[in-house]
């Protein structure tokens, strides 16, 4: 028999493509929310290809033999300086270390060219002449190895394309230009934002525009406002709003605020106050598809605040070029609490109830999944905190609640125990010690006569700091020895412990997908429990049928307690053929079972009849 | 399934810690046991009789042991007629031990459903058997809030300190008039607090007086290792150090509002107490099983300081019951005793009359730190019943 044996060289390329494969797409290297500064040569080439992300993409290609080396190859990869700044990045993500890619990269090219390799120089046809004179030589390119890193992402359910160009317009003006030059060509585009599409929407086998250069953010402080190009992360506009003493409405770090809000509209646990869809924006600007430019608030204006509960066509109505945002107060004494629950219950109706009394800011049911994943800096230790927070804890769901100290004096008065911020900086940075804690099984018998009664007790958190001996290195234990003392920096910055930092910025909730990509099953129904458990159930007997991770996300309530939204997840493995067929299949009949719900009650609206129609009427989605 | 009616016995509640232990010793006396109770998980009910038998080290008792799993909210017990028939021939006697123990007021509905909803089925089951005695293992605390003696007669009040004493209550009442009514001859076992086998230290469940002791052993391991591995700044705020010895000065004051005892039995005492009734013919009535020198909160101090390596637990009996300046290890210990907090100053004493009848040979072994130590390095040996 032939052993197939593979080399050092075969086992480091392949373990280097492992982790250029497990690229997760959600642009966390393009914002700088560890403060080690960006990706040099990403920040001032623009294109995905010179961030990490794409470098990784294009390895994985070139080490595939998907691509030639091109010009760009060769530009891409010798403008990586190989700080390292991606390695804290994508580390504190994933659990990666995207510098050896980077490396390969290099190596790779330089290889290839050691060897006589020719560099293969795509030729400038007609369309790609044109779209030069509009936005510049260096911003439109149909070279293969930028083209590469805007063809795929990690949505199951689409086919990707390959687009013949690439385009980064800097203005609404060239967005106009490129529109009707496309038009005149008959040639498909879409717009992209940073790139983690879950639904597919930001491939074309014509231009992919991404809009990365148009960062403009525009404060009115009289007015409440700010106005925002397209180019702009939530991270980046809510850390400059932050500066100036104003919280806004935003998701997920690295996504783009405009892209955020048309496609499905913000979503996050201050939506209980904020609101969702159009309740976040004061106005926005568009580019028709004939090239024409208008705002959302002109008489003559598209009616972009109505909804149509049907699929989206993959091409967006418009180009949205800014959206105007409220700026929200944020006063001195917010704070953050988790507060436990033995079951989903009694989570529903804590939340509902603050909610409908318009208690506290922002409110999210998180399960075990997320909060474990959350917390832990690694995947080891996520396991660990679910089994903890689950079953030594008794606390399968956890309630976020922040808000200023008189709601969280009405929260005491509701006679709920709480984890309070002191007791949660013990928690995360003790995790660690809480897994051989034998003391955690006392806390359980507390709980006997009543559930979590033990928080109450005013020296617990002393007792448990005591016990757990909270310090960053003790989090730091096992990562990876050269990243060590970055991370002990880190984790010993106060905001890192502090609930409403972390709820506003959300850089730990881009670990909910470390250990596995999913599809978030989102839609917005009553806070009724024995219908939210049975749809429960069906999705969970869905993804088990399929052999699918799946995990409750998170609830939160909106519009006065009245409805939710509701994030249950499946996750897939994406380099898997066979995991993706059974997601894809899962999925489908997850929809079917959601419409099925959607019909039977009248009362449930999907987040994916959403998609594209984000800036609709919050009334739309919630009263159908 | 037996049906010698004098050696046969159904039994309720086998997997508990006293169902468990008077198992063993029905078993060891050569009867027929029909085990009514449930499956687990993991386990189903014969199984985990199976273990029973090697945990006890008992000769295989061969078709002397049946399991049958009962639902005792259903009609028959949720059995096929057949096999209902056959069960009602084994009933010689019915040995009535399964109990919810939680003290919690928010498990009422589970502690009243198991300790009294299921009371029809069971008597049915007495009656359609016809069998010749029904044995119900109650508690001597059934005699509810009060101070003073209890006598070895059927309940009086209905002020209870707590859900289960009043479920355990309501439950001798209901078997104590069908028994009436139906002529059925019963006898109300009445046990105290019960701990581990005196002679080998062995134990089921690691509740009641392990408790208190387990809480200590987890605040301390919480300080040692802060004096040990973290220099011990924390512990030194609140006056908790190491002395030299090794020992720990824990300072923890346990606080009870009146002076009283802890009422306690050895599990094998209390076996053979029930053996001696069952045993015994004409033994209807009601049984105090308890102790008539029991320990007070200051031995039991001691025994913990003593076991644990500690200095600096002591008992203080003030009225108010609080105590007025805790450090975080008082105040903790002082939540986790506070629903066995009335049975640790009890006033209440127990009559043994009748049962010192029938048990003339048997008396309580006392409570002394030897026992007290064994008892707890089993239960140290098994991680307080997490292995």
């Amino acid at each position: 028999m032939k052993e197939f044996i593979m080399s050092d060289r075969e086992n480091t390329i392949h373990d280097v493509l492992k982790i250029a494969k497990n690229c997760r797409h959600y642009a966390m290297c393009k914002i700088d929310f560890l403060g080690t500064g960006v990706c040099a040569s990403g920040l001032e080439k623009q294109y995905v290809s010179f961030y990490p992300e794409g470098r990784m993409d294009l390895y994985a290609a070139l080490a595939e033999g998907t691509i030639p080396v091109t010009e760009k190859c060769v530009e891409i990869a010798d403008s990586c300086n190989l700080c390292g700044k991606c390695d804290f990045q994508c580390y504190f993500v994933n659990e990666m270390r995207p510098s050896k890619v980077m490396k390969a990269l290099k190596d790779h090219v330089s290889a290839y060219l050691e060897s006589g390799g020719k560099i293969v120089s795509p030729e400038d046809d007609t369309v790609l002449t044109e779209l030069k004179s509009i936005v510049g030589d260096f911003w439109a390119t149909n070279d293969s190895a930028v083209r590469i890193t805007y063809h795929h992402d990690l949505c199951p359910h689409v086919t990707f394309k390959m687009p013949e160009y690439v385009v980064m317009p800097n203005s609404h003006e060239e967005i106009s230009s490129i529109i009707r030059l496309l038009s005149n060509h008959k040639i498909p585009y879409v717009v992209r934002g940073n790139g983690a599409s879950s639904h597919g929407l930001v491939f074309s086998e014509g231009v992919v525009m991404d809009l990365n250069r148009m960062k403009s953010i525009d404060f009115d402080e009289k007015n409440w406002s700010v106005k925002v190009g397209p180019g702009v992360a939530s991270y980046t506009l809510q850390s400059e709003a932050g500066k100036r003493g104003y919280r806004v409405h935003t998701a997920e770090p690295a996504s783009l605020v405009c892209a955020n809000i048309m496609t499905s509209g913000l979503l996050s646990t201050f939506s209980t106050t904020y609101g969702i869809s159009a309740d976040n924006f004061i106005d926005a600007e568009f580019i028709a598809r004939d090239g024409s430019f208008f705002s959302l608030n002109d008489r003559t204006a598209p009616n972009l605040f109505s909804f149509n509960n049907a699929l989206s066509e993959h091409e967006a109505f418009a180009i949205c070029v800014s959206v105007s945002m409220k700026l929200h107060p944020v006063t001195d004494d917010e704070e953050g609490i988790l507060v436990p629950f033995e079951s989903l219950e009694k989570a529903l109706d804590f939340a509902r109830e603050c909610a409908t009394r318009h208690i506290g800011l922002a409110i999210g049911i998180l399960g075990g999944e997320f909060v474990s994943s959350f917390l832990a800096p690694t995947k080891k230790l996520a396991a660990e905190a679910k089994d903890i927070f689950t079953k030594k804890l008794g606390m399968p769901y956890l309630v976020l609640f922040i808000g200023d100290r008189y709601a969280l004096r009405s929260v005491r008065d509701m006679g709920q125990p709480a984890i309070d911020q002191k007791l949660f900086k013990t928690l995360s940075q003790g995790l660690p010690a809480l897994h051989s804690a034998k003391w955690l099984d006392l806390l359980k018998e507390l709980s006997d006569d009543e559930p979590f009664s033990y928080l109450r007790l005013g020296q617990f958190g002393d007792l448990a700091e005591t016990a757990l001996a909270p310090f960053p290195t003790q989090l730091t234990e096992d990562i990876d020895s050269d990243l060590r003392p970055f991370f002990e920096g880190l984790y010993s910055r106060p905001e890192m412990t502090d609930l409403v930092w972390l709820n506003t910025f959300r850089i730990l909730s881009s670990r909910y997908c470390r250990e596995k990509p999913c599809v978030a099953l989102v839609c917005y129904l009553p806070i009724d429990t024995s219908l939210i458990d049975e749809i429960q159930d069906g999705l969970r007997d869905i993804a088990e049928k399929h052999h699918l991770k799946n995990e409750f996300g998170f609830i939160t309530p909106i519009d006065s307690g009245k409805r939710c939204v509701w994030e249950y997840d499946y996750y897939f493995n994406h380099n898997d053929s066979d995991e993706i067929s059974r997601i894809q299949l899962a999925t489908h009949e997850a929809g079917a079972l959601l419409d099925e719900y959607s019909e039977k009650t009248g009362t449930i609206r999907q987040v994916r009849y959403v998609v594209n129609q984000g800036c609709c009427r919050r009334e739309n989605l919630l009263y159908l | 399934m037996h049906d010698d009616a004098g050696h046969s016995i159904v039994l309720t509640g086998a997997t508990g810690f006293l169902g468990a232990f008077l198992l063993a010793g029905l078993l060891d006396r050569g009867y027929h046991v029909t085990v009514l109770g449930r499956s687990s998980k993991e386990r189903g009910l014969s199984d985990r009789m199976s273990d029973l038998v090697r945990w006890f080290s008992l000769a295989d008792p061969g078709e002397r042991l049946c399991a049958l799993v009962a639902d005792f909210s259903k009609k028959h017990l949720g059995l096929d007629d057949a096999t209902y028939g056959r069960l009602c021939t084994a009933a010689g006697k019915i040995i009535h031990c399964a109990s919810d123990t939680s003290f919690a007021e928010r498990n009422r509905a589970r502690v009243m459903a198991t300790n009294v909803n299921s009371l029809p089925a069971l008597l049915d089951l007495a009656a359609d058997a016809r069998t010749k005695h029904l044995y119900y293992v109650s508690t001597a605390y059934a005699a509810g809030m009060r101070e003073g003696i209890c006598m070895e007669t059927p309940i009086s009040t209905d002020s209870f300190t707590n859900v289960y004493e009043e479920s355990k209550a309501e439950a001798e009442g209901i078997i104590g008039r069908y028994c009436e009514n139906t002529g059925v001859p019963l006898s109300i076992l009445r046990p105290s607090i019960v701990y581990g086998h005196s002679k080998t230290g062995r134990a089921l469940k690691f509740n009641a007086l392990y408790s208190p002791v387990k809480s200590l052993s987890c605040v301390r391991d919480i300080f040692i290792k802060d004096i040990v591995e973290q220099g011990g700044k924390r512990s030194r705020q609140w006056g908790i150090n190491m002395g030299d010895d090794g020992t720990l000065c824990l300072p923890l004051a346990i606080y009870l509002p009146i002076r009283g005892t802890v009422n306690l039995i050895p599990v094998d005492y209390f076996v053979e107490s029930a053996l001696c009734i069952i045993e015994h013919s004409g033994s209807s009535g009601i049984y105090h099983i308890t102790n008539d020198n029991p320990p007070d909160m200051t031995t039991l101090a001691e025994y913990s300081e003593r076991f644990l390596g500690l200095r600096g637990i002591r008992a203080v009996w003030d009225p108010s019951g609080k105590n007025p300046a805790p450090n975080p290890a008082e105040e903790l210990f002082d939540r986790f005793i506070e629903q066995y907090r009335p049975y640790l100053s009890d006033r209440r004493t127990f009559d043994r009359s009748r049962t010192k009848s029938i048990t003339p040979s048997l008396s309580t072994p006392a409570f002394t730190y030897e026992i007290f130590e064994r008892c707890m390095d089993y239960a140290v040996a098994c991680d307080w019943g997490n292995t």
